[in-house]
């Protein structure tokens, strides 16, 4: 087990945390899983570390907890599940390593966040793909690896992107690239030096390493730098909105505007969803939740460098038509609701409470993975079981998010809460747990297993759970990579 | 080496007398030329082994008990369906051949544009079914005759249309999977739900050890059935077609244009590609016709879309002034397809593709705005339905270089290859005088843009023993050539990586001196593990790259 002399040879005196207090706050989450205090807090500065770390976490048969994004913890899966671990804070590895206008990439260190890198691309007229409001201390290397949805699904050609390469110390503590990135050396000026940009994420043999980090919750490896394919900038851009009162009237739309591709962004919100987005406090998101309509599904048009106006409007009229054709109305706003102002929100990063929380102080959400034409069923359910345990149904708010081009469909269903309230809590945690497991009973496929989804899904798929078990022997051989989580 | 009679009788029981044989003159047939980088045909005297046997399952199940019985009595098997190359194909005297010919529904989900298929539905037909849902797929530079499983599961699986519709591995939704050791596997939803549309996870994704990039050649058991994601098509439900053969020409495809951009240098094609890559305009985008050479495609072409020519007319119109002024107006070019899913987005397209021509100082190509070429060229390239023309100007063809994925390094080096070739062209009648320049090959090696996947054509002629060794040779030095530059290893090289000269497996010691020096060792020793970990008898080939971990050497 380590001890704390060993961490501070391996990372300096000033990098190894023990205060009871900071300890205490890395065991913090919105999960309502067992967490445990860590041990210590590590504070990595560089991959040569972390190796050393994984090494000797090796030798001690040490758990190792790796966390990038700071502020609230939202999922659990970045508290440490077993007693004596070591929480590998990465948020200090911040660098942006390389961003090349021509290639449109850009290398990124952990512990990058969203308004970082967004201030930097913006100056080579480039962005990135973001999620759906992240909080502002977000990693948005954590984010993409752990597949978090994003706005664009029109840029991922691969279920990943924008995700490339990454330089990942695997836990039996071989650090190495993927993708086109390993073809070369470890030291990435030599691969830039030859104007190899870890572009291509594939293989490069016959084994995805990167699919083995991805939505992996740090149980295979530490990611320690990843390449990331940007957008040009448009110049010209609008976020449009049609309202339905059924989620069903959406449908049309959307199967039509992804088949067509015109749409940057594209997604689905209820009124609940919305008003929290767009509310500020309790009682504006309250106010707001009762004249929005109960749904709408928002969709952009972009003008880019070349012929910016003509793409512009060409997108615009296309998209407005296409709505038209499926009985809605698409436009720049509603009565109480502006399209620019929805944009602004949805790709802004949070405030110091995070935007779920502010309605009743805490939330929990239960997503997972489904096709549009069976979101219906998810929803009519949820709401039955809502009911069923007393929980107000207009307070669900409800995300459907297309990804891979709309292959499938993040579906995700947020339960405010009052934390400080035994019995609200009491009754969200039952509800959330009979929501999950009826949601898989359903075929919703929780491909991000967090906490007791690890089960439930797994539970379901013997042979995948197998796989699982033997990659994880290769990979992470003494179980040392965050323990106790995905059930392997 | 004779399978036992026990083993043949226990295979003939799962798939019955009809569906497997030991015949020699059945047998021989499942061996293929053991070519460099793809595919030549003619007599050469290296062969892979003849299989013990062949069979034909026609299910899963079948496959599953097939693949338990090999484990059983230690016999090696490798799956093929449309036998493109030597990849397809056993290693191993002691092994038998899967051919997936009884295995070819297909099913489409067309709101949800995808199509489930097994592995002997073809690229072709799978489109078919695609478009009378207003929908197409990805077809890899194989071609349209070729397993759209195979492709998307077992190699590479880029093409013309990738820009756009993705490449194999982008688009490989949920697999079921026979593993080596005969477990089924079957990827992201399919394995707890029983649906098609995701092939990720849960967590980290176990079909990263099925598809990689290359993609795993059968190495990895068998894949049974899969889905994968089709595409928009703008165009009408099958695509009317005119002309006489060889001349065939899609009809009435308004909304969908073909062009040849002809660029005034290399380094305004590197730009030219990375504004096609971001203003996202391209429906398709190949550089197709160059693989018959600098000096002669539009001879070719003219043959193709004149059907009263013939190749004994090839050294005249070489010769004919205005075709030498095409070529050479043409030397550096590239065939695009603009598809309009509106007259809006058709418009836009059109005057953004003006626009890239502008602001790179290229122009459309006369010739190929010839309505008729025109039409020849948008069912050849939608399609890729032509692939036995790669073969017919010399009947062999290998490819060669591969260069770099990256434009930028692979532009400025391409007067340089096509030099290097035509010294071998000048200097060896066995490697076709076609003008040096002879690289074709995908604008994009990547969804939406980003990496290219070259390779020079190298024809020659597959019933001349000299021809054949002057081909290899030349191969040979242009493998050392890249390895000069720096630029890795040589696309030609693809074959002769991963088998013996003569056909047979390499062992693992010959793998350990190949790949346990790499720069990266991790990339060889983790998939020793995982080959350890899902295929124990090692029973598949030595396609499956390996390097012993220095922890288990000598253990057995």
């Amino acid at each position: 087990m380590a001890t704390k002399d060993s961490l501070k040879t391996i990372l300096g005196n000033a990098n190894v945390i023990d205060n009871p207090d900071v300890l205490a706050s890395y065991a913090v989450s919105h999960s309502f899983d067992k967490n445990f205090k860590p041990w210590y807090v590590v504070k990595p500065k560089d991959a040569e570390t972390v190796e050393k770390l994984v090494a000797f976490a090796n030798e001690t048969k040490t758990p190792l907890v790796p966390v990038s994004s700071t502020g609230v913890k939202l999922r659990g899966d970045s508290v440490p599940g077993v007693p004596e671990a070591v929480v590998v804070d990465l948020s200090g590895m911040d660098k942006i390593l390389n961003v090349n206008r021509q290639q449109r990439m850009v290398v990124i260190e952990p512990g990058v966040t969203y308004d970082r890198l967004s201030a930097e691309l913006a100056k080579q007229n480039m962005v990135i793909a973001g999620s759906l409001k992240p909080k502002k201390g977000q990693s948005v290397l954590t984010d993409i690896v752990e597949a978090v949805p994003r706005l664009n699904p029109m840029i991922q050609w691969n279920f990943f992107d924008p995700l490339r390469c990454a330089e990942v110390t695997w836990g039996d503590g071989t650090r190495m690239s993927t993708g086109e990135a390993a073809g070369g050396p470890l030291d990435l000026k030599t691969q830039w030096g030859k104007q190899q940009w870890q572009v291509q994420y594939m293989g490069p043999w016959m084994t995805d390493y990167f699919r083995l980090v991805t939505q992996a919750q740090g149980s295979m490896g530490i990611v320690t730098w990843a390449s990331l394919k940007t957008a040009v900038k448009p110049l010209i851009h609008q976020l449009y909105v049609a309202e339905a009162d059924d989620l069903a009237d959406l449908e049309g739309f959307v199967y039509k505007a992804m088949w067509t591709r015109f749409p940057d962004e594209i997604f689905i919100l209820n009124n609940m969803q919305l008003a929290s987005l767009m509310g500020k406090t309790q009682a504006e998101i309250e106010s707001l939740k009762e004249v929005l309509p109960p749904w709408i599904v928002a969709a952009s048009a972009a003008g880019r460098e070349l012929i910016p106006e003509v793409r512009f409007e060409a997108r615009s009229k296309d998209l407005i038509d296409i709505a038209q054709a499926s009985g809605l109305d698409l436009k720049e706003g509603l009565s109480n609701l502006s399209g620019r102002a929805l944009y602004q929100e949805a790709t802004s990063t949070d405030g110091d409470v995070y935007w779920k929380d502010l309605y009743a102080g805490s939330h929990q959400n239960v997503f997972f993975l489904t096709q549009l034409d069976k979101t219906g069923v998810f929803l009519r359910a949820v709401r039955e079981i809502a009911e069923d345990f007393g929980y107000p149904t207009e307070d669900i708010g409800v995300y459907i998010q297309p990804k891979h081009q709309g292959s499938s469909y993040h579906m995700e269903f947020t339960f405010p809460y009052d934390p400080d309230s035994a019995k609200q809590t009491a009754r969200v945690q039952d509800l959330t747990e009979s929501v999950s497991v009826a949601v898989a009973d359903l075929g919703g496929y929780y491909s991000r297993p967090y906490g007791k989804w690890a089960g439930i899904q797994l539970n379901k798929d013997a042979q995948s759970l197998m796989a699982l078990k033997r990659l994880q022997k290769i990979f992470d051989p003494n179980d040392v990579m965050n323990p106790g989580k995905l059930a392997i | 080496m004779a399978l036992t009679r026990e083993f043949y009788r226990a295979l003939e029981d799962v798939v019955g007398g009809r569906n497997i044989s030991e015949d020699p003159a059945v047998t021989e047939n499942y061996r293929c030329i053991t070519a460099q980088s793809s595919a030549h045909y003619g007599p050469e005297d290296t062969r892979t082994p003849k299989p013990q046997a062949v069979v034909l399952p026609g299910s899963t199940d079948e496959v599953q008990q097939i693949v338990k019985l090999c484990n059983k009595y230690k016999v090696e098997f490798k799956a093929a369906s449309t036998f493109w190359a030597a990849m397809g194909f056993i290693g191993s005297d002691n092994a038998i051949q899967l051919d997936m010919i009884r295995m070819d529904s297909i099913e489409v989900d067309a709101k949800n544009m995808l199509a489930i298929v097994e592995p002997f539905a073809v690229g072709g037909t799978v489109q078919v079914e695609a478009m009378k849902n207003g929908l197409t797929c990805n077809i890899a530079g194989v071609g349209c005759s070729s397993s759209t499983l195979a492709g998307s599961s077992g190699w590479v699986g880029f093409g013309p249309s990738s820009i756009f519709t993705g490449i194999a591995s982008e688009n490989l939704l949920g697999a079921e999977w026979v593993l080596p050791d005969g477990e089924i596997i079957r990827t992201g939803t399919l394995g707890s739900d029983g649906e098609w549309f995701c092939g990720e996870g849960p967590g980290p994704s176990p079909r990263a050890i099925f598809r990689g990039w290359t993609g795993t050649a059968g190495t990895m058991g068998v894949c049974t059935k899969i889905a994968i994601r089709l595409h928009p098509w703008p165009g009408p439900k099958w695509i009317p077609v005119r002309g006489t053969a060889p001349l065939y020409m899609a009809d009435g495809l308004d909304n969908v244009r073909a062009y040849t951009i002809c660029f005034p240098s290399w380094d305004a094609y590197a730009e030219g590609f990375r504004l096609l890559y971001e203003a996202d305009v391209c429906y398709l985008a190949h550089r197709q016709f160059n693989m018959f050479g600098r000096d002669i495609k539009t001879a070719l072409v003219e043959i193709f879309t004149h059907p009263e020519k013939q190749f004994c007319d090839i050294p005249a119109l070489v010769e004919d002034p205005y075709l030498k002024e095409q070529n050479a107006d043409m030397k550096i070019d590239v065939q695009i397809v603009l598809a309009g899913f509106s007259e809006r987005d058709l418009d836009y397209k059109e005057k953004a593709f003006d626009a890239i021509l502008e602001q790179i100082g290229a122009h459309k190509s006369e010739y190929y705005l010839q309505q008729d070429i025109e039409d020849f060229t948008k069912l050849y390239l939608l399609r890729l339905a032509r692939k036995n023309y790669n073969y017919t100007l010399c009947s062999s063809y290998e490819g060669n270089f591969g260069l770099s994925a990256n434009v930028f390094v692979a532009a400025p080096l391409m007067e340089e290859a096509a030099a290097l070739k035509k010294k071998w062209e000048q200097t060896h009648t066995g490697v076709a005088a076609v003008g040096g320049d002879s690289d074709m090959g995908s604008v994009s090696g990547i969804g939406g843009g980003g990496t290219t996947g070259w390779e020079f054509f190298v024809h020659f002629d597959g019933f001349d023993r000299d021809s054949i060794y002057d081909s290899k040779a030349h191969i040979d030095e242009t493998a050392a050539w890249m390895k000069e530059k720096g630029l890795g290893a040589d696309f030609g090289r693809w074959n002769t990586e991963v088998r013996h000269p003569d056909g047979y497996n390499y062992t693992q010691e010959e793998h350990d001196a190949m790949y346990s020096k790499i720069a990266q060792p991790g990339l060889a020793t983790y998939q020793w593990k995982i080959r350890e970990a899902f295929n124990p008898n090692h029973l598949t080939g030595s396609y499956y790259k390996t390097a012993t971990p220095p922890e288990c050497k000598g253990k057995k």
